[in-house]
């Protein structure tokens, strides 16, 4: 904006989720041709503590990707790394309007507002896995360098978090998953813009179906069956709704229609494993972090809540029940 | 007996953020973190009240899994995954008094391991089965079954 003259931050407001980053709303304002104009930004900066060790850096170009090739996300607006300016590294995108949730698509939502919802949900993913990461500049999160490393670099990637954060504690089912993992690495058949949160809960919505994907934190580079393994677990929907959205069948069926690539159920089956021992290890890393005094976040004990969901889900597909 | 007690401490907290605390708050982040310390508080005294059963359960299942996986003797159980090494350590672990619960875990998991990885005996995963189906029903009367809800 170089002709805009007086910013002014008004209303700014804490809000809750995007738990790995403290988020803001607030509207910026600013006089430009004798006009007063206005826009509504969130702002987001590194947490002290949390969820997630993630670089805000690469998040923010990500954004920027994707939303080059018109995929329905924020409008990422400016990055500052300099921790000097307000205490910690941040962002700023454009507030997008519409409502979001914290798991599984509302079941009181309408089943026209639902239809759109799911549709947009997997035409997102499918525009997602069709971008080439070369041609959006995403070397930078890391190729992997063939097709058997995407499930080999994920599985030691968070058994390294549980051994970190797991604070001397040992979850016989966890071990067990990590173990698995490692002994039974799928294959790919591509290389894809992995989301690495991709689920229902993490986007604004309205009547008119998807406004935007949140929560980049977690991009990498990957197998396609990671997004839709993560997306369609039993954790975010429960019963035979994928994500609350549809039936997980159909949702498989919708998801080869877009993408014209087949479901791998070995592969599924991995990262649905891996999906649910990660989340396990990110409610352990949120755990922690509220024990060891880097979070105040009165949400974080409570994730000690969603463990037995999780390690049930794990032992059903591990057959340790 | 001192008074307050602990439970009457927590539940006095709960009242203080609710009663004093809630209703001079403008912010609604600041409200959610007032809910949830509240909420909190409710699961501390719940976790208060039911944890030492909890943990009582837990050891003594643990403590009965091993005797049984070590009545079953050597040749059901697998010198692969260490598990002969997990058994008698875990037996070590529960003689000792009060037992070490964070041992006999450490060697849970390693029979766990081997069950997923199809490396222990029909008559060991059995064992092990058992014991992982009572922890998961112990748990979610302890914590319940929550998932992230809309």
């Amino acid at each position: 904006m170089p002709h805009a003259r007086e910013h002014r931050v008004v209303g700014l407001k804490r809000i809750s989720g995007g738990s790995s980053r403290e988020t803001y709303a607030f509207d910026l304002e600013w006089s430009e041709g004798g006009e007063t104009r206005s826009r509504p930004m969130i702002g987001r900066r590194d947490p002290t503590g949390g969820l997630l060790k993630s670089d805000r850096e690469r998040e923010f170009k990500v954004i920027e990707a994707v939303h080059r090739a018109g995929l329905k996300v924020p409008e990422p607006l400016y990055l500052e790394l300099d921790a000097s300016v307000m205490d910690r590294p941040f962002f700023i995108m454009h507030r997008a309007a519409g409502q979001t949730g914290m798991g599984a698509f509302p079941a009181a939502e309408s089943e026209s507002t639902r239809a759109k919802v799911a549709d947009d949900f997997i035409s997102e993913l499918a525009r997602l896995q069709a971008l080439d990461y070369r041609e959006c500049e995403l070397e930078i999160l890391g190729a992997p360098k063939d097709l058997e490393a995407p499930a080999r670099i994920q599985a030691a990637h968070w058994s390294e978090i549980y051994e970190r954060d797991r604070m001397g504690e040992h979850y016989p089912i966890l071990d067990a998953a990590f173990a698995w993992l490692k002994a039974n690495p799928v294959v790919s058949d591509r290389i894809v813009i992995v989301h690495g949160d991709y689920r229902s809960g993490n986007y604004l919505y309205d009547e008119n179906g998807i406004i935007a994907m949140l929560d980049w934190e977690m991009a990498h580079l990957g197998d396609p069956m990671e997004d839709l393994g993560w997306a369609s677990m039993m954790f975010w929907g429960r019963e035979e709704m994928a994500g609350g959205l549809m039936e997980r069948e159909q949702f498989y069926r919708l998801y080869e229609q877009k993408t014209g690539h087949r479901v791998d159920r070995e592969r599924l089956h991995f990262y649905q494993v891996l999906g649910n021992a990660k989340m396990a290890v990110i409610c352990l890393t949120g755990i922690r972090d509220f024990v060891e005094r880097r979070t105040s976040d009165a949400v974080m004990p409570f994730l000690e809540l969603l463990l037995p969901a999780l390690f049930e889900d794990l032992a059903k597909q591990l057959r340790l029940i | 007996m001192l008074r307050p007690t602990l439970n009457e401490l927590i539940s006095g907290m709960q009242r203080t953020i609710m009663e004093a605390l809630l209703p001079e708050l403008t912010s609604p982040y600041a409200q959610g973190q007032a809910m949830s310390a509240i909420a909190m508080l409710v699961h501390a005294a719940a976790v208060l009240e039911s944890a030492p059963a909890f943990d009582a359960a837990e050891i003594k299942d643990l403590r009965a899994t091993f005797a049984a996986l070590k009545r079953l003797g050597d040749k059901h159980i697998s010198k692969k995954r260490g598990l002969r090494g997990a058994l008698s350590r875990a037996t070590r672990a529960s003689a000792k008094n009060p037992s070490d619960r964070r041992a006999m875990e450490e060697a849970m998991a390693a029979f766990a391991t081997a069950v997923a990885l199809g490396d222990a005996d029909e008559s060991v995963a059995r064992q092990v089965r058992g014991y992982i189906k009572r922890n998961l029903e112990r748990s979610r009367n302890l914590l319940g079954n929550s998932l992230p809800t809309a």
